[in-house]
């Protein structure tokens, strides 16, 4: 440093020069930007910790806006907000005039910021627009969010992503690869400000669920979830999945080209006649056509991969190559529609837009707004559900268990909201920090004992089995679930004995190859542990890649077995006195890769 | 910890064929992967902070010659543990103390062919040294040299005005040894809160050189550093150091573990007379068979070695046989067919003979 009482001036990282008074300087920046002398997207920091002033005017900067304070007063006065109202002014103009600026996340550290006009004293620098704006976004379309975890709002923030909904008013025209659009979306009885500023209750996705605090016989123990039947079959949950399949006419280097049309039953790698049947004459599959896995929906032939099976006599019909796209294993549905477009290349481009119902089953995720995920377990008739003296059964029953360790008392706060609003008929606000806990609960307790509740959300609930009533009371109550595009029906594999890979003649790995689940190095090594020798052989040769080689007990070398001869050959040594030994196909596979390298492995057997 | 075999109860003892080693791994591996995640200190009293957790683990495991942060616990005769003064006395015997921990500066004056070594007082006197005792030791240091003590440092009459010669004894000097043990560190006194007894820690590890100083009780005195044990014990005591330093580590961690697994590691790493790490260098990369080895790491290597040197693969281990398909000779494949039954049936039973 040239001068120790001097700081260094950085701009956008780089030094520019010193400065003798830093804190001064960076008010005067300051105070030239509130007066529009320079640009408003100019930050300016004094890092007292570095003795630095950093300005930045870059981007990528996340800034956030505040109302200034000077004095302890809000610039944001009375008659501004009321010209504001007026709509004799707008945003720009307080943005221009120096009563809201825009700080980014350094400048942040020298200002002292008020949550609300209550709490501004001298010291404050700057006022919160809106409380909520501590907040992002997707929080705050929690309602109660100030009642949670910190941990479940990150949880809540990806399954907001996830939920099913109606993501687009135009998803009747859209060729997404997947969408996923539920039935009956409901807005939340319990909103929040997010909501009416994004306008989110026009598209919602999500449905209002009578929830109830109850185990139900084990079935929804460690975030399993219990549905009620009658409430699936009258559409609770219900969704449908778009799925679309593409096809593009690929033109070849030597003026060859893919032909959208039904494969001749010569073509190379033809089906059969059955794979093909569901499709029109142009080759094409009809929308509303019902259609299941190993079913074609584009009919489509290729030239041949290599140029010398194409050497056939001229005037015969060129030979083809099968390259149809068939619906994928464990998918089924319906057509819903078929488009024919054009590439950039001026190349046909058929898209085929598969429909199919995704009722709720057991496997499928759903979660609550709180981060309170939960998978079903069981879907009950609702004659064994547990019901209220009124005879309301819950839709979902929720286990007790998993509120008090996660900490998300919004969730209880939701559910006796939920339950206010829906017995008078409101909608509910649930903005976080807009009223305190407290008030809530005698609030919602007091519309519940109007309408002849108890103030709590408690009630007495008879088990459905026995119909006696419980010992204890259940808490219950409406809560507003989201269903997750995570179902297992779009996830469900089996196997028991499939393809294998080519070069290994191990299993396939994989969904999409009908693959098998991988008998780790781990599982491997529980068994060695437990000294399962056979089990060990069964899983690792006998159901993987076993195969019976001859061994020459001449030189040790792999030998073959002529089929047209009859005799059994070794090409090393001319004898022909073999042992055959099974072995794992890979370690054939090491061998000759040995061999490749010009290194002669031999095997010498005992005996 | 030492396991002698009349004392382990026969209830406990493993069957044969276990396979002892896999379980040992995994009984370390699982709670192992916890300590990724948590590698946290004890502050306060813990002065001489020590490498902990996972990385300690992989410093045992790979037997490297120095531990990072080696530390000897000395432990003094039972007279002068109970007294603080006499420990103190000990602690000036073994605490290592250098000329550059002393020493603010060396200036060398080429022209008059003397040094001036400026003493850092406070240092000096937080150490219990004079300005005479260090000018004495940078005599005995350099010889044929005259160090005289005046206001501010040491002025040292190098008595020649060779360049290289005062250049050479400046570096001496800073690295000159003041007071303590060679290698002993920076101790410093603890005090036993069960027994009240005083002790030290120091941050080295020559326990070779801490024995020999009087009033240290030798049977206790003991080290983290497992080479140095096994330099001055031999190699069952570093067996039983590198267990127990083992042991120790994941205690630290709240983490417990059978003791005999631990051991058996211990065992494995000693079993051959020296210390040898667990890793390619060392029990993986000196397996008996080829495509074990090859399995493990540095596959074509050990091909081509085996190639070139014409290596029998014996078959006997377990990543061999999985590798082509054979049962293992592990748990219920250690089990052979002692006759044939068409061999059983040539034999005759004795008392068939008879009748």
């Amino acid at each position: 440093m040239a001068d120790e009482n001097k700081s260094y001036v950085y701009v956008n990282g780089k030094v520019i020069g010193t400065v003798g008074n830093p804190a001064q300087f960076a008010g005067e920046i300051r105070s030239a930007r509130r007066r529009g002398i320079i640009s408003g997207e100019v930050n300016v920091s004094f890092n007292e910790k570095l003795n630095s002033v950093n300005i930045n005017t870059d981007r990528g900067r996340i800034r956030k806006p505040y109302i200034i304070l000077e004095n302890g007063q809000t610039k944001l006065t009375k008659e501004i907000l009321a010209k504001l109202k007026s709509k004799e002014i707008n945003f720009n103009y307080l943005l221009r005039n120096g009563i809201i600026e825009y700080l980014d996340a350094e400048e942040e550290e020298n200002v002292l910021v008020a949550l609300s006009e209550r709490d501004i004293t001298e010291r404050h620098t700057h006022l919160e627009v809106d409380i909520t704006s501590i907040f992002g976004f997707t929080i705050n379309t929690a309602p109660y969010p100030e009642h949670n975890s910190l941990a479940r709002h990150a949880m809540l923030a990806n399954f907001t992503k996830q939920a099913q909904g109606v993501y687009a008013t135009n998803f009747n025209q859209r060729f997404d690869s997947r969408a996923y659009i539920l039935y009956y979306p409901q807005k939340p009885i319990v909103t929040t400000s997010a909501y009416d500023t994004a306008r989110i209750s026009t598209h919602p996705s999500g449905q209002n669920f009578v929830v109830a605090l109850s185990t139900y016989y084990g079935y929804n123990m460690s975030d399993a979830i219990v549905l009620n039947r009658a409430a699936v079959d009258r559409g609770l949950g219900r969704s449908m999945f778009y799925k679309t399949y593409v096809d593009e006419e690929r033109r070849y280097p030597g003026g060859q080209k893919d032909k959208f049309r039904l494969p001749q039953p010569t073509a190379d790698g033809y089906m059969g006649e059955h794979v093909y049947s569901k499709l029109s004459e142009d080759g094409i599959i009809e929308p509303e056509m019902e259609v299941a896995e190993g079913d074609a929906l584009i009919g489509k032939v290729a030239p041949p991969r290599f140029l010398e099976e194409n050497l056939g006599a001229g005037g015969l019909e060129e030979k083809m190559r099968d390259d149809s796209v068939v619906l994928k294993t464990g998918e089924k549905g319906v057509v819903d529609s078929v488009i024919f477009t054009e590439s950039t290349g001026a190349t046909k481009i058929v898209k085929v837009r598969i429909r199919s119902n995704k009722i709720p089953e057991n496997g499928d995720k759903f979660a609550s707004r709180h981060g309170q995920k939960g998978v079903v377990a069981l879907i009950v008739p609702p004659e064994d559900m547990p019901f209220t003296s009124d005879g309301i059964v819950p839709d979902l029953l929720l286990n007790p268990h998993s509120i008090p360790t996660r900490l998300t008392f919004g969730h209880l706060l939701e559910m006796l909201a939920g339950k206010a609003g829906a017995v008078d008929g409101n909608i509910i606000d649930g903005t976080a920090f807009s009223e305190a806990g407290t008030d809530r609960i005698t609030a919602y307790g007091e519309t519940l004992k109007r309408h002849g509740f108890e103030a709590y959300g408690n009630e007495v609930l008879y088990d459905g089995i026995t119909g006696m009533p419980f010992k204890s009371v259940l808490f219950n109550g409406v809560v507003y679930y989201n269903r997750l595009y995570h179902m297992v029906s779009n996830k469900i594999q089996v196997r028991s004995r499939g393809k294998v890979q080519i070069l290994t003649h191990q299993p396939t790995e994989g969904k999409a190859r009908q693959g098998a689940l991988r008998f780790g190095e781990m599982e491997r090594d529980a068994l060695i542990g437990y000294g399962a020798s056979l089990l060990l052989k069964e899983r690792l040769l006998d159901q993987s890649d076993k195969t019976e080689v001859l061994i020459c007990k001449n030189c040790g070398n792999l030998g073959y077995y002529d089929h047209i001869k009859k005799v059994q050959v070794c090409t090393v040594c001319k004898e022909n006195s073999f042992v055959p030994v099974e072995i794992s196909y890979a370690f054939k596979v090491l061998l000759d890769e040995i061999r490749s390298l010009h290194i002669m492995p031999t095997i010498k057997l005992n005996e | 910890m030492f396991m002698a075999r009349d004392k382990v109860d026969k209830k406990y003892a493993v069957e044969y064929g276990e396979p002892v080693g896999i379980i040992a791994a995994q009984s370390v591996g699982e709670p192992g992967t916890q300590m990724i995640l948590r590698s946290f200190h004890l502050a306060g009293i813990e002065s001489t902070i020590s490498t902990s957790g996972l990385p300690r683990i992989i410093e045992l495991v790979d037997a490297k010659k120095k531990p990072s942060t080696p530390i000897t616990y000395i432990y003094l005769d039972e007279r002068i543990g109970k007294s603080f003064d006499r420990a103190q006395e000990v602690l000036k015997k073994v605490n290592e103390v250098r000329m550059s921990n002393i020493a603010k500066r060396v200036l060398e004056n080429f022209s008059k062919g003397k040094i001036k070594v400026i003493l850092d007082v406070q240092e000096l006197q937080s150490e219990n040294l004079t300005a005479r005792q260090v000018a004495s030791r940078i005599e005995k240091e350099l010889g044929k040299v005259d160090a005289t003590v005046e206001e501010g440092g040491i002025i040292i009459n190098m008595h020649t005005k060779n360049l290289k010669d005062i250049r050479a004894a400046s570096i001496k000097i800073m690295k000159a040894l003041v007071s303590g043990v060679d290698g002993a560190g920076k101790a410093t006194i603890r005090k036993d809160d069960r027994t009240g007894e005083f002790y030290l820690v120091s941050g080295g590890s020559n326990i070779e050189g801490v024995m020999a100083v009087d009033g240290v009780d030798k049977e206790r005195t003991t080290t983290n550093d497992v080479f140095a044990i096994y330099r001055l014990f031999g190699i069952e005591a570093a067996r039983n150091a590198l267990g127990n330093e083992l042991k120790r580590t994941l205690k630290e961690q709240k983490i417990s573990v059978e003791d005999r697994h631990l051991f058996l590691i211990a065992d494995a790493m000693t079993a051959s007379g020296t210390i040898k790490g667990v890793g390619r260098h060392g029990l993986s990369g000196e397996k008996k068979s080829v495509f074990a080895r090859a399995a493990y790491e540095e596959t074509l290597k050990h091909l081509i070695h085996a190639a070139a040197y014409g290596e029998v693969d014996p078959m006997k281990g377990v990543t061999e046989n999985i590798l082509v398909g054979k049962q293992i000779p592990i748990g219920t494949g250690s089990v052979k067919l002692a006759i044939k039954k068409e061999d059983l049936a040539k034999i005759k039973p004795k008392d068939a003979k008879k009748e």
